[in-house]
């Protein structure tokens, strides 16, 4: 496989409609901080019946961005169950579907997402949710619109294994994915041979170096 | 045939490993960084004894060779032959 060039810097901004800018800025500004850093105000063009918009966007850190696009008059396209302000679900739809799209925004410290959780805990959108998984710790909650944002942090950091373990995993699928029926047992068995097959050369590759137990001393 | 069960060595899975060592009939062994949890039939891993939560529990299986889970609850992980 050839190797690409990783030139990308992360998030330059990601883009949502809402069809309530007032509580939006309330959310990510004045509860939890966000400045609003750029706007545009435009006037419907185009082809197209357009509505007039504003573009306005947030800091969210690492001068990445989470923008909004508000339509003067246009209503929202469907109000059922289950969703949010871009998507729309029936009731039936499983809310672990549901939730699966979501943000995710990072922070260094438990002090750091606890902060959060208490500038949340006294708005109208409270945690909902704080949870360890397996090398993170998050809070949840959705925003006026709908939408799951997540806070977290990281328990320790990614060891090089688990990119190595990433990387089987996809590989695997990609080998089953298109076998009618196929599930985690065909993966794991899958996996397992790419283990045999790489594991030893990947690890005289890498050097052991052993992670520091807890916080590292000066 | 040999089960072989494959766990990624990461600090949170150190103890799967560490259990089923003790388990009657089991070896565990290294590959690169996966442990090797081997045995000539089935073998089981009790998940308190590990004490790991959940997360960690449900997914620190890598890879199978020679073997399918027959349980993986909150009790424990159970591999048998294929």
């Amino acid at each position: 496989m050839t190797e690409l060039e990783h030139r990308v810097r992360g998030v330059d901004h990601v883009a949502f409609p809402t069809f309530d800018p007032a509580a939006t800025v309330r959310f990510y500004r004045d509860v939890l901080g966000f400045p609003v850093v750029h706007s545009i105000c435009a006037a419907g063009w185009g082809p197209e019946d357009h509505p007039d918009f504003i573009h306005f966007f947030f800091d969210i850190g690492n001068d990445d961005r989470i923008a909004f696009f508000y339509y003067f008059g246009l209503p929202e396209p469907s109000t059922s169950a289950k969703g949010d302000a871009y998507a729309r679900f029936t009731a039936d739809t499983p809310d672990f579907f549901v939730r699966s799209r979501h943000l995710a925004i990072h922070v260094d410290t438990e002090h750091h997402l606890l902060e959060y959780r208490r500038r949340l805990d006294g708005s109208a959108w409270p945690v909902e949710m704080q949870i360890q998984h397996e090398t993170i710790e998050s809070i949840y909650t959705h925003d006026p619109n709908g939408y799951m944002v997540e806070i977290t942090r990281a328990l320790r950091p990614v060891t090089p294994q688990e990119d190595l373990d990433a990387n089987l995993t996809i590989d695997a699928l990609l080998d089953i994915v298109e076998t009618p029926g196929a599930g985690l047992d065909a993966l794991l068995t899958r996996k397992a041979e790419l283990i045999v097959e790489r594991a030893a050369a990947w690890q005289d590759a890498h050097p052991v170096v052993e992670a520091p137990e807890g916080p590292v001393r000066a | 045939m040999t089960l072989r069960l494959f766990v990624l060595d990461v600090p949170e899975n150190g103890a799967v490993a560490e259990v089923a060592q003790n388990e009657p009939g089991v070896q565990v062994s290294r590959i690169g960084p996966y442990y090797v949890i081997e045995s000539s039939g089935r073998f089981s891993i009790d998940r308190r004894a590990t004490g790991c939560r959940h997360a960690v529990w449900y997914s620190c299986v890598a890879g199978l060779s020679g073997c399918r889970i027959a349980q993986f609850d909150k009790d424990a992980l159970a591999l048998e032959p294929r």
